[in-house]
């Protein structure tokens, strides 16, 4: 598949952003950043379980997988302080990076298993002396029995301050897997007239996703049909939308407003397709809803006016809220915008329950990325709400998703 | 199970009611952890792992590939026999977890401390169990249950979940018939020419359109050379199944939760390479033994010794592990679960993986429940002529 020259010279950090990823030097970088935040905390190594923080540290490739497997026959990264390749140990031998030292990697480990225990410790033994501070995501039970002569802390202190800023390479992945996912939803939505099922949907999308090159996928896809009011919708906690339900082989009716939601992985990193549907051989927005669409590309225009380097997360929900007029324009239990890259949700964090004084210290950089998806309703008449996906440039922004909302238009 | 228990395999309710009781189901599972939590003394059970949470609440919630760190995602408390849920809403919430049973989505910890907090019961806990650890919950830990001694909950689980209901079977042979349906598409699509991640495509749209999305695993079709070494693969590639391949198609599915898969292995196109019938005769000779073995009070040692005794060499893949809300242990294989004992009851997940340079690898994966009287295998397909 071939992608134009869509960064057009866009720069982060000086570098421009390239059309495709330098895979290899994608994950030399990534590497070199948890090294100097391993510096910085004075942690010894890392010990990684879960599935993102893997693809993270090691780069190694995995299919996707319901959590009950992943998490039985897991690949564990570890990473020592000061070497140059993490150890990788995993029963997907194939999806190793092709650049990491046969003596890296290794067969795979148990340590959510009492008869795995001892071999992890030794594996262990072999990298780390006793006493050893490690950052690691997640204590196995038989972790916590068996490994007390290391001192365990949190690895996102050393994790997460690696990820916020993207580098080059990993900004051309994640467009790439947003582009993969834009022209696999083209599909889907060619199939969408009433009748049709739920599920259905995603078999049209997942199908063309994989053979335009995804690595894997991420989330059942959501084609939540939204009641045009709260109260019709499904009872939630805080009496707001209940917003993103599970999808079933509920059928699609005449004039269903959908809120489109689905991601896929490309070589470790997230894409985030959000998009507005309507139900209909013949889809037409009536003007109420080619208001909201409206209203939804004004409140990110907003924050785009003022998005770029040194600009404040709390700056970007007032300018929100005020393009909204005074309303917050996203859910309660969500926000107006996360980044993706190897989570489908991850730091920056902008509008959470985190409150307003976590929004005013995040200060935006080259490199960070941002997902906007702010909502707009009208009780009685639904809502729209979509995604756009941005990354931070050193003078600016620029896009990572693609600019169709059908069957909405863009006013000229 | 006198009745014709594949009357249930369809996914669809009856005008007179589901095929599977799932209230029953719910409710048996339940039943079975509040009698572990009794057993093993426990006030209070914290789950944070997919197919855990599922077992204990039963509710219908989004799927997302992989695994995350533990967090506390449901609640059961001994004292009020209660199950609380991170749900934000009630759709896909069973209805025996009212309103008041659920608590919120949060970013800030702070949030999500005092939601936990609201759960009667749970502060005063003297022992509770978990189904996994973070540096963070063990901060956090103090503050939500004071007094509180933690504790593993796995072998509770575990056992609670080992054993199947007729409810729970006739979820996995729902699940298993979806991936025959697979294994049927992945077939029809096989030929010369077509590459692996376009069969991932086909096993994907032949689920979905059943209804049921979301994979147990993407690793369904992997071709093996003609020539050179032969290698286990997971991942697709984007080479074209060459003339005359070996491709090990080996579809699963998910049906409320709960896996059924198989695997076979077919020619892409029409000339076998040379050996194929040997191969696939060591194939099958391998997994009948390790069938053979699945009986109640066997070890996973019996299963190392049924292969060996086939005089295949030392096993380089999995042999068998339980299914049931997804992959669950024992684990045998890779050196593991030698000391696990099958229970009549229990699901396994059997395959044997046999490769031949020169001609390919060769992979056949049953379902396989361990009955009173034997192993019975649930899935179905057709066998390579021998």
């Amino acid at each position: 598949m071939t992608v134009d020259d869509w960064s057009a010279g866009a720069t982060i950090g000086g570098r421009p952003v390239p059309g495709q990823p330098d895979l290899e030097r994608m994950r030399r970088e990534r590497t070199a950043r948890l090294q100097v935040q391993l510096e910085a905390e004075g942690l010894d190594g890392l010990v990684l379980l879960g599935s993102s923080a893997n693809a993270y540290a090691s780069g190694a490739l995995a299919p996707g997988e319901d959590s009950g497997r992943a998490g039985l026959f897991r690949s564990v990264t570890v990473v020592v302080r000061g070497a140059p390749a993490p150890h990788l140990f995993t029963p997907f031998s194939d999806g190793a990076p092709p650049e990491l030292p046969a003596d890296h990697l290794h067969g795979p480990l148990f340590p959510d298993l009492e008869d795995g225990i001892a071999e992890f410790a030794s594996a262990l033994g072999d990298l780390f002396g006793g006493g050893a501070r490690l950052g690691v995501d997640e204590q196995t039970h038989p972790m916590l029995r068996s490994l007390g002569r290391y001192e365990w802390t949190d690895a996102a202190a050393v994790v997460a301050p690696a990820k916020i800023a993207k580098t080059v390479d990993e900004v051309a992945c994640i467009r790439h897997a947003q582009h993969i996912s834009e022209l696999a939803m083209l599909e889907a939505q060619a199939v969408l007239r009433p009748g049709v099922r739920q599920s259905e949907l995603s078999g049209a999308f997942l199908r063309r996703v994989f053979e335009l090159g995804a690595t894997s996928g991420a989330i059942d896809p959501i084609w939540q049909v939204m009641a045009p009011t709260k109260d019709a919708g499904p009872w939630t906690i805080h009496g707001d939308i209940a917003y993103p339900a599970a999808t079933t082989d509920r059928f699609l009716r005449e004039g269903d407003v959908i809120w489109v939601d689905a991601g896929i992985n490309y070589n470790g990193y997230a894409s985030d397709y959000g998009r507005t549907w309507i139900t209909s051989n013949h889809p037409r927005p009536t003007p109420r809803q080619a208001a909201q669409f409206d209203r939804w590309r004004a409140v990110n225009g907003a924050v785009l006016e003022l998005l770029k380097p040194g600009v404040t997360a709390i700056e970007l929900t007032r300018a929100a809220i005020a393009a909204n007029d005074g309303v917050k324009p996203w859910i309660e239990h969500f926000y107006l915008s996360h980044a993706i890259g190897t989570d489908s949700a991850e730091l920056p964090l902008i509008g959470t329950d985190l409150g307003d004084e976590f929004d005013e210290r995040q200060v935006m950089a080259p490199g960070m990325v941002l997902v906007l998806e702010p909502v707009i309703w009208e009780e009685g008449a639904a809502g729209y709400r979509s995604e756009d996906i941005v990354v931070v440039t050193d003078d600016g922004w620029l896009a990572l998703s693609g600019d169709r909302y059908d069957p909405f238009t863009v006013a000229a | 199970m006198n009745r014709d228990e594949t009357s249930r395999t369809g996914m669809m309710a009856l005008e007179e009611g589901s095929r599977v009781d799932f209230t029953r189901l719910r409710h048996d599972r339940r039943r079975r952890l509040a009698r572990g939590m009794e057993a093993a003394g426990l006030d209070a059970l914290v789950l944070g792992r997919g197919p855990n949470v599922r077992y204990a609440a039963g509710a219908r919630q989004l799927w997302r590939a992989g695994t995350s760190p533990f967090a506390p995602m449901c609640v059961m408390v001994a004292e009020t026999g209660k199950v609380h849920l991170l749900s934000v809403w009630d759709e896909g919430v069973p209805p025996e977890i009212g309103h008041d049973e659920l608590y919120g989505l949060f970013w800030n910890p702070a949030n999500l401390l005092e939601a936990l907090r609201g759960i009667p019961g749970l502060a005063e806990a003297e022992r509770v169990g978990t189904d996994g650890f973070t540096p963070l919950f063990g901060r956090l830990q103090p503050a939500i249950a004071p007094k509180a001694e933690v504790v593993d909950a796995s072998p509770l689980l575990s056992e609670a979940r080992a054993t199947k209901t007729a409810d729970e079977v006739a979820c996995i042979t729902v699940a298993a018939t979806l991936a025959e349906a697979a294994l049927c598409a992945l077939e029809h699509a096989l030929a010369p020419g077509v590459t692996e991640r376009q069969l991932l495509g086909v096993f994907y749209e032949c689920v979905c359109r059943l209804g049921s999305p979301a994979p147990a695993s993407e690793s369904v079709a992997f071709a093996t050379p003609a020539h050179g070494p032969v290698r286990f693969r997971h991942l697709v590639s984007d080479r074209p199944v060459g003339e005359g391949e070996l491709v090990a198609l080996a579809p699963s599915a998910l049906y409320a939760g709960y896996e059924g898969g198989l695997a076979r292995t077919r020619v892409a196109g029409s000339s076998a390479p040379k050996g194929t019938a040997a191969l696939a005769g060591r194939c099958r000779t391998a997994l009948d033994a390790l069938v053979a073995a699945c009986r109640p009070g066997a070890a996973g040692a019996d299963l190392y010794a049924a292969w060996e005794s086939t005089g295949e060499p030392a096993p380089t893949v999995l042999l068998a592990n339980g299914i049931g809300i997804g992959t669950e242990p024992p684990v045998i294989g890779f050196g593991r679960g030698r000391t696990a004992t099958l229970v009549e009851g229990q699901v396994l997940s059997v395959q044997a993986w046999a490769a031949h340079e020169g001609t390919g690898g060769f992979l056949e994966r049953e379902v396989v429940l361990v009955g009173a009287e034997g192993p019975q295998v649930l899935t179905r397909g057709e066998r390579f002529p021998l």
